[in-house]
């Protein structure tokens, strides 16, 4: 349970990109190859590691649906990394991009870490985005960038870790007040407290103290 | 304008206060009204408000008068005058005058309730909600205050609009979770509003989460002392279980991130301090019911459920709350019988079906050495000792999950029952840690013999969690045999069973003596034995064997099922017995093998009274309500003081009631057991067609005896053949016999039932399933198109904002048309200007001009262009959407109706032309 941070993940985009494959792949290892509708969000969490740290991501992966817009738009703010999911195989769920984020800036904090994820990367002979157009859109929006696979498990793992890894060091370049819980950062065991020291989060109270 | 509304209202306000003329109440909050919305003087106004208040609180016609006309008024403050911070406090002290039930001594309950319909009112007011929510960003701690109180009394009387409301707005959970670490005062008002907000509204409780409601939640109930504290634990840990009841993402969550320390921790007893007042026996069943339901793992439709489930119980073995279980159910005498019942249940949770807690709670010892003992024999001991019959029933539920497809288990318990010699089981029960389980239930099993029903029908039951499925078992106890009392110096030692049977006998009898005071108490015993032994004769002949040892068990057995004093469910358990004898009988002694109890359920009862046995103890109210059981009682801050003292199910409520059966049965008659005795039913009757239609074995027709054998002498032939038609004479007097039973007993029927009574039973079921099956279909279909409607009604909200946006473009676009023909108009003049000042000037100037003409027109004939194609394209869309919507049952035209007023102001100046 102790970790020196936990991150909040949210996922993000079209129905049927296959977010709720990507949790499952990353938290269970497992794909699922039948299309379960989600309704509203569902949770997952997994622990990693960074710079040797035990990091816990706490990920919600939100209905693509257009009717739950209003439910999952409440969890955009206290998210620290969100995964912009497109399908590389229908090139509407690529074309959608530009309003997911501009949903995300609207509702997010401006600190968020965005990473963009072309996912069925398996599927490659129906291609319907290329690699590039996926390059220089992350490129124009200011996102990584990764095509990715929840079926073969390609690039899964790396897309998390990355986000979380770029969240860590803007966490040590000083970007966040990690005392304020509103960024979707909470510091844990051995993790930095933020400049007016994290007086409420569990681990403080248990006196963790930095190694 | 105002006045005009209020003018409207009026009308409304005469029907609901019953008279025609406005009364004086609504003269007076009119008048008030009219100096807050148009006084001059700001200090008018605030005097205005304050007397309005003051009598919105005070009497329902001033709140009925308020509601018909305020709520605007009231809004229109909130909305416009945030920077007046006495106004707004005035206002949303008023609103919650106005929302406040007041007690009328005289007001009967078919009343109006202002308050109630004011809330009603208010929740329906537009955008009135994000309105509140954004009051509680004030800095003002009153405006903060009185916005929470105005929400939760919204949210008590109209739960739903506000829920869907709430997630409708962005933030808008966020600024409520926010208040949780606001100052005390608030801080409790938003707890109160967050626990009605969660209450079965799945996605609020999971955004609720997302913001750290658990943090925060263990947060406050630590500093205020865990199970020390006051009714703000309380109200936390109902929070908390809103957010975990049936809701298994946020288990997980719990579990994985935050942890269960913080939850265990508030189970702990500190210090020596044994004094339970009642708030923090509270707050303790609360805790108990937070395990409960992270036990039950989410909602029975959720299919990670089980999963979900077993994560649960080993995260919380590991933090150890078995200990604190048995501390808090069965080691502190001093704990509050509630709480030692609520935390008997969670080991019983926690060990069913899961055989490592089972293993663990049976190596556990309790108490200190030398005084230590197997927690499995305290628990015993509570079950028999405890005056509590809820006490009696967790205890029993506990050995009920520890038994359960647990044949090891089962195995352990049963070696431990060897009789010890008469003497020493005059030591009842004493605190003798140093006996054996099986000693302490041999012991009390027999205690029927000193008149102790009630404790030997407690061992009975558990005895008949440890037979169970288990035949080792059943033969193992059916080899105990109890010495007789010395006094009765004739006894010789007897079968357990045949004592179980003759307690069961005493019940009867007791009962019949006593007359119908004690009915119910005797009732639950009788049926606890007769489970027992229907328990134990199932599917095991050598019970059935030793059961009909004693001849007149068979005829005590027959007269209790037709023992109309009896109770449905007695007669029936008892009709069960007896068809077990049937069907597991292996005898062959024609004195007690199938046939012969057959023949004595057809003469003694008729088969047709038998099966009517079964029949209504199926309906009987105990069986039906086992069936739809588990329906747990959520633990509210209403609901809970009532929880706290558990006492014996009303006594009162049970003595006018002759003929039904003790509360208690409904706890003891799980589903399984309903299931076996319906299994059982069916087995039944089929066994007894069978045993009609197969003759005897008295005869065996073996054609070749027939014929003379060789070296048979004629006269011993003849001899033989007559001892043969003897045998057959005799048999078929026998199925004579039987015979004229069934025909009497069809002809009883024939005469005491109904023609539709009769065809009844069989033909009524199978219509009551097909209707229920065609019910449960056609509420499927229901659901079906309620989704459906649900779609297209998305669909529709989609295109009509598409239309609105294309009309929007559309807009944009004739504007852009228009200032360009402006600009066109402009550069003509200007033209014009030039040509004429170029004439005077410049005499080559007619060229240029010209030349600027073109271009001008070549421009803007372009961007003309350009805007037609545009404007056309926008037209097929419309064009394709308004038949889109029109399929989709929009009103196409009243839609269009609106467009055309404020985007088409040229077009509409044509129309006008075209008109004249
Ligand atoms: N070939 C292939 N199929 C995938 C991949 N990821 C997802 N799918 C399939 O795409 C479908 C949709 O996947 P989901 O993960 O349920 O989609 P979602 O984004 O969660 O959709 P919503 O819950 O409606 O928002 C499923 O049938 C998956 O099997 C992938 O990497 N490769
Ligand atoms: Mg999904």
């Amino acid at each position: 349970m102790s970790y020196a941070y936990l991150f909040k993940y949210i996922i993000i985009g079209d129905t049927g990109v296959g977010k709720s494959c990507l949790l499952l792949q990353f938290t269970d290892k497992r794909f699922q190859p039948v299309h379960d509708l989600t309704i509203g969000v569902e949770f997952g969490a997994r622990m990693i590691t960074i710079d040797n740290k035990p990091i816990k991501l706490q990920i919600w992966d939100t209905a693509g649906q257009e009717s739950f817009r209003s439910i999952t738009r409440s969890y955009y703010r206290g998210a620290a990394g969100a995964l912009l999911v497109y399908d590389i195989t229908r090139r509407e769920t690529f074309n959608h991009l530009a309003s997911w984020l501009e949903d995300a800036r609207q509702h997010a904090n401006a600190n968020m870490t965005i990473m963009l994820i072309g996912n069925k990367c398996d599927l490659a002979h129906r291609r319907a985005v290329s690699t590039e157009e996926g390059e220089q859109f992350a490129k124009e929006h200011g996102l990584i960038f990764m095509e990715a696979s929840a079926k073969t498990a390609q690039n899964v793992e790396e897309a998390f870790i990355k986000t979380a890894a770029t969240i860590y060091k803007k966490i040590q370049d000083g970007v966040f007040d990690v005392s304020n819980e509103s960024y979707g950062i909470k510091v844990g065991y051995g993790g930095i407290p933020g400049p007016s020291g994290g007086r409420d989060g569990p681990s403080a109270a248990a006196g963790g103290c930095c190694s | 304008m105002r006045m005009d509304l209020m003018s409207g209202y009026k009308g409304v306000v005469g029907l609901l206060v019953g008279n025609e003329n406005s009364s004086n109440e609504d003269r007076y909050v009119e008048r008030l009204l009219d100096r807050i919305s148009n006084g001059k003087l700001p200090d008018d106004r605030r005097n205005a408000i304050a007397e309005l208040q003051g009598v919105v609180s005070e009497s329902q016609p001033f709140q009925l008068a308020f509601g018909a006309m305020g709520f605007p008024i009231m809004l229109s403050v909130l909305k416009e005058e945030r920077d007046d911070v006495e106004m707004v406090r005035g206002a949303l002290e008023t609103l919650v005058s106005a929302l406040t039930p007041i007690n009328h001594a005289k007001g009967s309950s078919n009343e109006v309730q202002p308050a109630l319909m004011n809330t009603d009112l208010l929740s329906r007011e537009a955008d009135c909600i994000s309105l509140l929510l954004s009051l509680l960003e004030e800095d003002d701690f009153y405006v903060r205050y009185y916005t929470l109180q105005i929400l939760t009394a919204l949210l008590t009387n109209s739960p739903q609009r506000l829920q869907e409301a709430i997630l409708t707005i962005p933030r808008g959970i966020t600024r409520l979770m926010d208040m949780l670490m606001d100052r005390e005062v608030i801080r409790n008002e938003a707890l109160l509003l967050l626990t009605h907000l969660t209450r079965e509204a799945e996605e609020i409780q999971k955004i609720v989460v997302f913001e750290g409601a658990f943090e925060k939640i263990f947060s406050i109930v630590r500093e205020e002392g865990n199970s020390d504290g006051g009714v703000v634990v309380q109200d936390c840990l109902e929070l908390l279980n809103n957010l975990l009841r049936s809701n298994s993402s946020n288990q997980v969550l719990l579990r994985e991130t935050v942890g269960l320390d913080s939850l265990i921790l508030i189970l702990k007893l500190r210090g020596s301090s044994f004094t339970f007042n009642q708030q923090k026996t509270i707050n303790l069943l609360s805790a108990l019911e937070t395990i409960k339901l992270l036990l039950k793992g989410g909602s029975e439709s959720d299919p990670g459920k089980d999963m979900n489930k077993q994560a649960n119980k080993t995260t919380l073995v590991q933090k150890k709350v078995l200990e604190h279980l048995l501390i808090l159910g069965v080691e502190s005498q001093w704990v509050p019988v509630a709480i030692r019942c609520a935390a008997m249940q969670c080991i019983g949770d926690l060990i069913v079906g899961d055989s490592k807690n089972r293993d663990l709670l049976a190596s556990k010892v309790l108490g200190e050495e030398p005084q230590v003992e197997p927690a499995l024999n305290s628990i015993l001991r509570i079950l028999l000792r405890t005056s509590n019959m809820q006490e009696f029933l967790a205890a029993d539920y506990m050995f009920k999950s520890f038994c359960e497809k647990n044949a090891d288990g089962q195995s352990m318990l049963a070696s431990t029952l060897i009789p010890q010699p008469y003497s020493a089981n005059h030591a009842f029960l004493e605190e003798d840690v140093s006996m054996s389980f099986g000693s302490m239930l041999l012991q009390s099993l027999t205690l029927g013999e000193n008149g102790d029903l009630e404790t030997s029908c407690r061992a009975a039951s558990v005895l008949s969690h440890i037979l169970k499925d288990n035949l080792q078992c059943k033969e193992r106890v059916l080899r105990i045999e109890i010495e007789a009392a010395p006094m009765q110096s004739l006894g010789a030692p007897e079968p357990l069973m045949h004592r179980m049977v003759k307690y069961l006998a005493i019940a009867s009898s007791m009962k019949s003596q006593v007359g119908k005071s004690s009915t119910s108490e005797n009732s639950y015993v009788q049926a606890i034995i007769l489970k027992l032994l229907i328990t134990w004769l199932a599917d095991c002949p050598s019970a059935v064997n030793c059961f009909l040892d004693a001849r007149p068990h068979l005829t005590y057995l027959l007269e209790l099922v037709s023992n109309l004093s009896e109770t449905v469910c007695i007669r029936g358990f008892a009709a069960v017995v007896l068809g077990e004898c049937v069907i597991y009988n292996k005898s062959t002694d024609s004195g007690k093998d199938a046939f012969a109890i057959v023949d004595a359920i057809s003469q003694k009862i008729g088969l047709s009274s038998y099966f009517l046995k079964f029949d209504e103890m199926q309906k009987s109210s105990i069986f039906v309500s086992v069936k739809s059981s588990l329906t747990y009682q959520s633990f509210t801050r209403s609901s809970a003081s009532s929880m706290v003292d558990i006492e014996d199910v009303d006594e009162n409520d049970l003595s006018e009631k002759k003929n039904l059966d003790h509360p208690i049965l409904s706890s003891i008659l799980d589903s399984n057991f309903v299931n076996l005795v319906k299994s059982l039913e069916a087995d039944i009757r089929e066994q007894i067609v069978e045993v009609f239609s197969r003759p005897k074995t008295k005869v065996a027709v073996v054609p070749a005896e027939l014929e003379q054998r060789s070296g048979e002498s004629d006269g011993e032939y003849i001899k033989r053949l007559k001892a043969f038609v003897e045998k057959q004479c005799s048999e078929i007097q026998d199925v004579v016999h039987r015979n004229a039973t069934l025909a009497e007993d069809l002809a009883k029927t024939g005469s005491t039932l109904q023609p539709e009574q009769r065809v009844g039973g069989a033909s009524d079921r199978i219509q009551i399933e097909t209707l229920r099956r065609d019910l449960q279909e056609a509420s499927q279909r229901l659901e079906k198109l309620k989704e459906e409607r649900a779609k297209v009604e998305s669909e529709a909200i989609h295109y009509r904002n598409l239309a609105g946006k294309m009309e929007a473009d559309l807009r944009s676009l004739s504007d852009a048309y228009n200032s360009l023909e402006q600009s066109n108009l402009q550069l003509e003049n200007e033209v014009k200007a030039l040509k004429k000042e170029g004439h005077s000037t410049f005499p080559d100037v007619e060229a240029i001009k010209s030349e600027a003409r073109e271009e001008a027109q070549k421009e803007s004939e372009g961007e003309l262009n350009d805007l037609l194609v545009c404007l056309g394209q926008e037209q097929s869309k419309v064009d394709k959407l308004s038949a889109r919507l029109l399929e989709l049952g929009e009103d196409v035209d009243k839609l269009l109706e609106g467009i055309g007023d404020d985007a088409g102001a040229a077009g509409g100046a044509e129309d006008e032309e075209d008109d004249e």
